[in-house]
């Protein structure tokens, strides 16, 4: 199943982000990173699926969080970044 | 027991704040640190605990609260952040001495005292006016005496300091829970408090909410940006090293919470009211020097007195005795006994909080009538 993550700064970032989306009626998990895709090492991510992402991105501009990056796997261990 | 120590710890808590510190010894580990039960339940507590913090005293973002292991703690990260070798700093006359012994230790600090007498807000506004014009790098001020409970216009201080450009850092450890405190409003840098006062939460807590980035203090692991050498430059992160003392902040979370189900403007008129009557006890008391204010709004918590002929620490050991929790000496603030003319003396200081009850004021009122000569 396709599914997006949103690469966030710190865990309370991706807290807030997480929040703001469940206040919007998305479903959003926070979890680590996938070390493929962490970075500087140990991040967190928020889980959205390929639909929701559309409106998360609305959500997120209104609310002033500003994904740090952010992407797409089918869960087979590949990463594609999405270009914003 | 009667407790009117409250300006040193709250030792009645709400039972939520133990059941909540009891369940987290069981079921919280460290938050971010998994993706499994307990470290994802901990990350919700700790994130619950910020947003809380951050509604009550009007934060932009929970990013912004910062957990400390107290308000001197939160205090040091803060004058640290502003204050370096040869700067100057302004301070009121009623700070304790986790804010002078931090910009002591600094080398070749020149701290600036604005002096004001007790429960003068304008003296005080135009003390640290005075001295706001020698432009100094950093101002320090605190909410409210911790010995005295006379409340300093913060609001008007910190306007005074953003017109002039001077960065402000307010201990707020005795009004947190106990007066409104709005920090967008204020603007300050920095707002440091502990969590087991008028918070309700308990020992080992605090926070420091920020309006700046600081410098670190301690560095080590925060489950983020790993590779890198250098602490994280985002917060809470950055100053957030270690493992994380989930069962205090889960008791400080229901601390919180309390205050947000009770409202601090009705914690606010409660204590006033306990305040006054021990104000017109003590004044009836012969031979009791009380110091309290005339005026309303103007004195928060807590309230000193002396009594001619008797030593105040011996004093209060003998209301120990008698099962009567106040303190005596000099409070770990020496410069506003110095301001008050109190520094030889001492004083007995007695103070109330958010669960402190009107038999406690009466019963402490009788039993020092029978220990008075």
């Amino acid at each position: 199943m396709l599914y997006y993550l949103i690469v966030c700064r710190s865990l309370t970032y991706a807290q807030r982000t997480a929040a703001a989306l469940e206040r919007a009626g998305l479903t959003a998990r926070v979890l680590r990173s996938p070390k493929a895709i962490a970075g500087e090492g140990c991040s967190h991510s928020v889980k959205i699926s390929q639909r929701s992402l559309p409106r998360a991105l609305q959500v997120l501009r209104r609310a002033d969080l500003v994904p740090k990056r952010i992407y797409i796997t089918a869960g087979d261990g590949s990463w594609q970044e999405v270009d914003l | 027991m009667i407790f009117l120590d409250s300006a040193a710890t709250s030792l009645r808590k709400p039972p939520a704040v133990a059941r909540a510190m009891a369940r987290a010894v069981r079921g919280l580990s460290s938050p971010g640190r998994g993706g499994y039960a307990s470290a994802r339940a901990a990350a919700r507590t700790a994130f619950a605990c910020r947003e809380a913090a951050a509604r009550l005293f009007r934060v932009p973002s929970p990013e912004q609260v910062v957990f400390t292991s107290s308000a001197t703690h939160a205090l040091n990260i803060a004058i640290h952040a502003l204050v370096k070798p040869g700067s100057r700093v302004v301070i009121s006359g009623f700070e304790h001495n986790a804010v002078t012994r931090p910009l002591y230790a600094i080398p070749e600090v020149e701290v600036r005292v604005a002096r004001a007498p007790l429960f003068q807000p304008r003296a005080q506004r135009e003390a640290f006016c005075r001295l706001l014009e020698e432009k100094p790098d950093a101002a320090v001020c605190t909410h409210v005496s911790n010995v005295f409970g006379s409340v300093l216009p913060v609001e008007e201080i910190a306007e005074e300091c953003r017109a002039r450009g001077v960065p402000l850092i307010l201990d707020v450890s005795q009004s947190a829970g106990a007066l409104p405190l709005d920090f967008s409003a204020l603007g300050a840098d920095f707002l440091a408090m502990p969590g087991h006062k008028g918070l309700c939460g308990p020992q080992g807590t605090g926070l420091l909410l920020c309006g700046r980035v600081p410098e670190p203090l301690l560095r080590g692991g925060t489950g983020s940006a790993s590779r890198s050498r250098a602490m994280p430059d985002f917060l809470p992160d950055r100053l957030e090293a270690g493992t994380h003392n989930m069962p205090g902040i889960a008791g400080l979370l229901e601390g919180i919470r309390f205050l947000e189900s009770e409202g601090v403007e009705t914690v606010r008129r409660r204590e006033e009211e306990l305040l006054a009557r021990l104000a017109a006890g003590l004044r009836a008391l012969p031979g009791v020097e009380v110091f309290a204010a005339e005026e309303p709004g103007r004195q928060s918590g807590a309230l000193s007195f002396r009594v001619a002929g008797l030593d105040c620490e011996e004093l209060g050991e003998a209301l120990g005795e008698r099962d009567v929790a106040v303190r005596a000496g000099l409070h770990c603030a020496p410069l506003a006994h110095e301001t008050a003319g109190t520094l030889e003396s001492g004083t007995v200081r007695v103070s109330v909080g958010a669960l402190t009850r009107p038999w406690e004021v009466e019963g402490f009122l009788e039993i020092l009538k029978e220990l008075l000569p």
